[in-house]
């Protein structure tokens, strides 16, 4: 029945093989812009190597981790075959295809425009069509997890779908929903420029469209690693979930609330007024509930966990629980940066504040420390969890995987404080190398070369991540059956309908997106903004 | 375990959650209280103004032709400030404001999307070619600041920035066309 | 490779081999979530305090702003 272990390792490999690349460059690009590097490297190479750890992290490594994540899930949680595996096989090389056709004209050059894509700089017409091949593989996995969900709905009828693939085909309808903004951009405006089809592009309808798809695509990231909080750190922790059914609430909040803020991004931009901004600021407000919601939640699970083994006091369950375990410390780092996390993201949706912030390194610190710190440390923890599952071998000793959270987190931490407090004295980004001779800037320096050091951490510690998966192919020690899912403190018996489908919540993200984005993008199909020159980057 | 007493606790448990979710959504209402009452009352707002303008034109629209950008002093006293971003400088590269005193300043691009910040200050603004970018500050403290391009707008991005020499009171003086210069240092 | 119907049973049957003991797991409930309310709540207390900390002591004194 396990009919999709190497699919979902193909997709993991190609996941985890982009994110190391992705990490190296990195790093080559912190040591650059720092004062140790001052005459390392043309412009010419940084962006291009930007360019390529945007999509690498942003596009390759998310969507082959969800992907592969997303099959397994549908496997084990619903206990029966995937349907459509040779569909699911197609998405997969249609996807990896696309990668390959973007990262060749990044790497000659041709496509320097970073992985936000900022027209009219308009890059190589193969760049975008690569992605949208990678876009494309990937709905044909939204199509199966949805087809997954309702062959086993006509199995079982009245019956709760598992939480954990109710949250992963959330995920899948959410994303359905967010790649529309882009798809748009880059068909009906992006390509046909790049292609020399025409020769100006309406740069305010540009922008919004790909706002639409900007925020959502950081929880469609995030939706893996709590799926993971609600569905298995529960378990690992030796406890059960404190409700099943916030869980489901959750994951619709997300679907619901991911999508019309994506404006909260344009609110430094001149083609919008104060009142849609302030709109989109106040749906930004409600998408903080989830996560709010989940801390609460997954804490209580854990403290369920703590107390069940001995803990004591109003803290005491907190040392009392099996931090040796991978899946269990990821969550303890993971949520201290998503604590640090979150308060840089509650100042940048602060309808003032974002002048403060916006496009400076607070902004870089934010999302490496939300995206990179919290979510991709859970990525790390399920890898751990699913591999022997997949491969048949277990982990000889837990304790490289534990060196490897715990070198994650410390490298994060370090690498993106100081990017906070440079942020605020104003250091901007994207910078392929800084002036360390001006006086304002030359304070900057200890704080970059601060910075770097955090990131050959993180280096350091990718390399184990990789070393500690690929190990295991080779693995001498047989895994032992464990299970897998969490157990709810009450496991659900019947859940009403709206908890387990998205028909009425399909109606309400249309509503929403209607009012959030109705009219930002009616304006430009009215009157066209004045339209830029395309600029082909050489 | 007996249905009943498994109710009870699933509706208990429910319950703890709808008390935490208030109190969060207590804190989520006054921050936005917060957000809501400093926009109308002490006018903090990001750039609202949306003026569209030909970008292919900008040197020919009389606003943004080169021998009108920089800073100018109009009869009534107001303070307006207009420059235009461009890969891979701004026009004027120094720009003369004085404290304490309100101003507004209008950005335009030519080319392709650009952006600016001034340290210190809460100025910030990104600079869509289409439309005018407006911004209006009062800058608290004298003293030469940065303005850097902060967004990626081409191979030279890194070596976009100009300067902003805020001046006090009576340092900014204007000539008799209203003009202001950066100080000669 | 794990025979794949004996692990698949095992991973996805919700009640199998849970070792939480359910009389253990009543008396836990007593005082669960008292534990977690403190320390979020904390957590976010903080949150709030330092982001009106940024507000009136950062923000507000670089100008107004509009």
């Amino acid at each position: 029945m396990r009919n999709v272990d190497r699919l979902c390792l193909a997709h993991f490999w190609v996941a985890f093989g982009a994110f190391l690349f992705a990490c190296l460059i990195g790093t080559w690009q912190m040591w650059v812009r720092s004062p140790l590097g001052a005459n390392i490297g043309t412009p010419g190479q940084y962006f291009m190597s930007v360019t390529a750890h945007g999509v690498s992290m942003a596009y390759v490594l998310t969507t082959f981790f969800i992907m592969g994540f997303g099959y397994f899930v549908a496997v084990t949680a619903l206990n029966r075959p995937l349907p459509g595996r040779l569909w699911a096989w197609a998405a997969f090389w249609i996807a990896l295809l696309g990668v390959v056709v973007t990262i060749i004209p990044i790497g000659l050059g041709k496509a320097s425009v970073l992985f936000t894509f900022y027209p009219p700089l308009t890059a190589s017409a193969w760049f975008y069509i690569g992605l949208v091949l990678v876009v494309a593989g990937s709905w044909i996995w939204c199509v199966l997890m949805l087809v997954a969900m309702s062959a086993w709905k006509r199995e079982h009828p009245g019956q709760p779908v598992p939480l954990a693939m109710f949250a992963t085909v959330a995920n899948a309808v959410m994303w359905l929903w967010t790649t529309i903004g882009v798809a748009v951009q880059l068909v009906f405006q992006v390509i046909p420029a790049a292609l020399g089809l025409v020769q100006t592009i309406d740069v305010g309808l540009a922008r919004t469209l790909f706002s639409w798809t900007l925020h959502a695509i950081v929880y469609f990231w995030l939706i893996p690693a709590y799926i993971a909080f609600y569905t298995m750190v529960p378990r690992a922790a030796g406890g059960r979930l404190y409700s099943d059914t916030m869980g489901r609430l959750t994951f619709i909040l997300f679907l619901i609330y991911s999508l019309p803020v994506g404006m909260h991004h344009l609110l430094m931009d001149p083609q919008h007024g104060n009142a849609m901004k302030f709109v989109q600021v106040l749906l930004t407000a409600f998408v903080a509930v989830p996560t709010l919601l989940t801390i609460f939640t997954i804490t209580a699970s854990l403290e369920i966990a703590g107390r069940l083994r001995g803990g004591r006091g109003l803290f005491g369950w907190i040392a009392a629980l099996p931090w040796e375990r991978p899946m269990v410390l990821a969550t303890g780092l993971g949520f201290v940066m998503l604590g640090f996390g979150g308060f840089g993201g509650i100042i940048n949706m602060g309808y003032g504040m974002n002048a403060m912030v916006h496009n400076t390194s607070w902004v870089t610190a934010h999302f490496h420390l939300i995206f990179g710190g919290s979510v991709v440390i859970m990525y790390f923890a399920i890898a751990y969890e699913i591999w022997p599952r997949l491969t048949g071998r277990d982990h000889m000793s837990l304790a490289p995987l534990r060196m490897q959270l715990w070198l994650w987190f410390v490298g994060m931490m370090v690498m993106t404080l100081p990017w906070h407090w440079l942020g605020l004295q104003g250091q901007w980004r994207r910078v392929a190398n800084f002036n360390y001779a001006d006086p304002i800037i030359a304070g900057w320096g200890p704080w970059v070369v601060v910075s770097l050091v955090g990131g050959f951490v993180l280096l350091i510690s990718a390399l184990l991540f990789v070393r500690n998966l690929a190990v295991l192919h080779r693995g001498t020690v047989v895994a032992v059956p464990r299970a897998l899912y969490a157990v709810a403190v009450h496991p659900p018996k019947r859940v009403p309908a709206a908890l387990n489908g998205f028909g009425l919540w399909n109606v309400l993200v249309l509503v929403l997106m209607v009012l959030a984005y109705g009219f930002p993008i009616a304006q430009f199909l009215i009157e066209p903004s004045p339209s830029a020159i395309v600029h082909r980057v050489r | 375990m007996s249905d009943a007493r498994h109710e009870v606790d699933e509706r208990w448990i429910l319950r703890t959650e709808l008390l935490w979710a208030f109190g969060v959504g207590v804190f989520i209402a006054a921050a936005l209280g917060m957000i809501l009452f400093t926009a109308l009352t002490i006018s903090v707002n990001p750039p609202s103004n949306v003026e569209r303008i030909d970008p292919k034109a900008l040197h020919l629209s009389g606003e943004f032709a080169e021998h009108n950008l920089g800073t100018t002093v109009s009869g009534d006293g107001t303070v307006i400030v207009r420059a235009i971003a461009t890969q891979f400088m701004f026009v004027p590269q120094c720009i003369a404001v004085p404290a304490n005193r309100r101003v507004t300043l209008r950005f335009a691009s030519p080319d392709v999307i650009h952006g600016l910040l001034i340290t210190g200050t809460n100025v910030n603004t990104m600079v869509i070619p289409g439309f005018v970018a407006q911004v209006h500050t009062e800058f608290t403290r004298t003293g030469d600041l940065l303005m850097p391009c902060h967004e990626y707008c081409g191979q030279g991005h890194s070596e976009m920035w100009a300067t902003v020499q805020v001046l006090p009171e009576n340092r900014f003086k204007p000539g008799s066309d209203g003009r202001v210069s950066c100080a000669q240092r | 490779m794990i025979s794949a119907d004996q692990s698949s049973a095992i991973d996805s049957d919700p009640e199998a081999a849970d070792d939480v003991d359910e009389a253990a797991l009543a008396s836990v409930l007593r005082t669960v979530p008292l534990g977690a309310a403190v320390l979020a709540g904390s957590t976010v207390a903080l949150l709030v305090i330092g982001y009106l900390i940024v507000y009136l002591l950062v923000f507000i004194p670089r100008g107004i702003v509009g």
